[in-house]
């Protein structure tokens, strides 16, 4: 009767968790969708009708609203399964804790990544994103997302039952974004500019890798203390 | 049997055991009972991995417990007052993501089994943002029947009865016999004794701790 199935298939199903409490309640995703609308049309109407003013500055402007409008969704990832005691229950499980955040980090990257993409012809409108860009532009938020939501897994593990953790967090993990947003502008920048973005793509895409093989870790013995107090 | 050897641990600043040493019987009923703020929860918590010893050992007849947490994991199911229930699914979703987070590969048929066995079958479509306390600590206590399913050796409970009818709590003691006729071991933390009419050892933080 004991049939265990392997560390793949309980990363798919928790995944699969994490997809049916987001997609049920639409709240959180379309609030960061609306958000960085928002920041978007904020920046094009304080900048007025010149267009190349927008071109210089479109791209930059993309990627700090994506930014922006993450963030304040990022503390309520581990906060709610902290509050209603699945932590406690992952924690008393024999599955090690690192699969559990990795499949949670990458749940919340495809969370908030579809309906970016299914938006991203909007943002090409408002800001005047040149045709060629697209292709770069998309992979770069692809992968630049990753980045951000394992970064926001490790915020959102530190700042695990503190008070005022939704001011505490911004400050801690802004710093670890900063690569990714100016590697992540590089990359359309450079194919502004025609030249080669590939260096960029590939640090990007280095960062990343990085995130990826210490956010699990670090974030569960974070877990761990938080749970421990 | 768990040995508890020598144990000190730590709740923030504050030692709430000293040195102290105490064993806990297998396949037996186990009720830690204490005024409120003994450390009752303490001690379930520290048994579970959660709270770090500060010295000394807990040790499962010869092995140390804590070193190989995931095989201590997969002997151990830890219940208390959170439930661990996520609000936006139902309670049928909610015992089949846990089941599938703990790697069990459970048939439909089980889950419903599970679910029946603490009635709360009518009520699996139920989404547990719209459940009653009792109702949700039912839900999470559906657990325990699939635990006799997977070779699961101890129950750690914090305060399971606290929200259960008295139906509920018939249906909880036949889990409970179940489970001890499979040699398993409950370690309970509890206010009432009287609810269970099992033979159980208990062991008094108030007196112990003096």
């Amino acid at each position: 009767m004991s049939l265990q199935s392997s560390f793949i298939q309980i990363f798919i199903s928790h995944i699969k968790r994490e997809f049916l409490i987001n997609f049920r309640s639409l709240v959180d995703v379309i609030s960061i969708i609306s958000f960085m609308i928002l920041i978007v049309i904020l920046f094009v109407l304080g900048i007025g009708p010149f267009e190349e003013k927008l071109r210089l500055v479109s791209n930059a402007i993309f990627w700090i609203g994506l930014i922006l409008a993450i963030i304040p969704s990022l503390e309520k990832t581990l906060q709610r399964d902290y509050d209603n005691g699945w932590l406690d229950q992952t924690i008393t499980s024999p599955t090690p804790m690192e699969i559990i955040l990795l499949s949670k980090s990458l749940a919340y990257w495809l969370i908030v990544i579809i309906p970016l993409i299914i938006s991203l012809p909007l943002f090409i409108v408002l800001l005047d994103i040149n045709l060629k860009l697209i292709p770069w532009l998309l992979i770069s938020i692809l992968v630049g997302g990753l980045s951000i939501s394992l970064i926001g897994i490790i915020g959102s593990a530190l700042t695990l039952g503190a008070k005022r953790g939704n001011i505490l967090l911004p400050i801690l993990i802004i710093p670890l974004i900063i690569p990714i947003l100016i590697f992540g502008v590089g990359v359309s920048e450079a194919v502004r500019i025609n030249e080669s973005p590939v260096g960029n793509l590939f640090l990007l895409i280095g960062f990343t890798l990085i995130y990826l093989v210490i956010s699990p870790f670090i974030s569960a013995f974070l877990i761990r203390i938080a749970i421990s107090r | 049997m768990i040995y508890l050897q020598n144990v000190t641990i730590k709740r923030g600043s504050k030692i709430v055991f000293y040195n102290w040493s105490a064993k806990i019987e297998n396949s037996k009923i186990t009720i830690i009972s204490g005024k409120n703020g003994a450390g009752k929860s303490t001690l379930l918590r520290t048994i579970a991995g959660m709270i770090p010893l500060e010295k000394g050992k807990i040790k499962n007849y010869n092995n140390e417990i804590f070193k190989d947490q995931i095989k201590w994991g997969q002997n151990l199911i830890y219940i208390d007052s959170k439930n661990g229930l996520s609000k936006d699914l139902t309670v049928y979703e909610n015992l089949k993501t846990w089941s599938e987070m703990r790697g069990w590969n459970t048939s439909d048929n089980d889950l419903q089994k599970a679910l029946d066995s603490v009635e709360m079958l009518n009520h699996k479509n139920l989404y547990v943002s719209q459940c009653s306390e009792g109702l949700k600590k039912r839900a999470a206590l559906s657990r325990l029947y699939l635990s006799l399913l997977f070779d699961v050796e101890f129950w750690l409970l914090d305060e399971p009865t606290n929200e259960l009818d008295q139906k509920s709590i018939i249906l909880f003691n036949k889990l409970i016999q179940r489970f001890l006729e499979n040699k398993g071991t409950v370690l309970l933390a509890c206010h009432e004794l009287k609810l269970f009419d099992l033979n159980y050892e208990l062991l008094n933080l108030d007196l112990l701790k003096k």
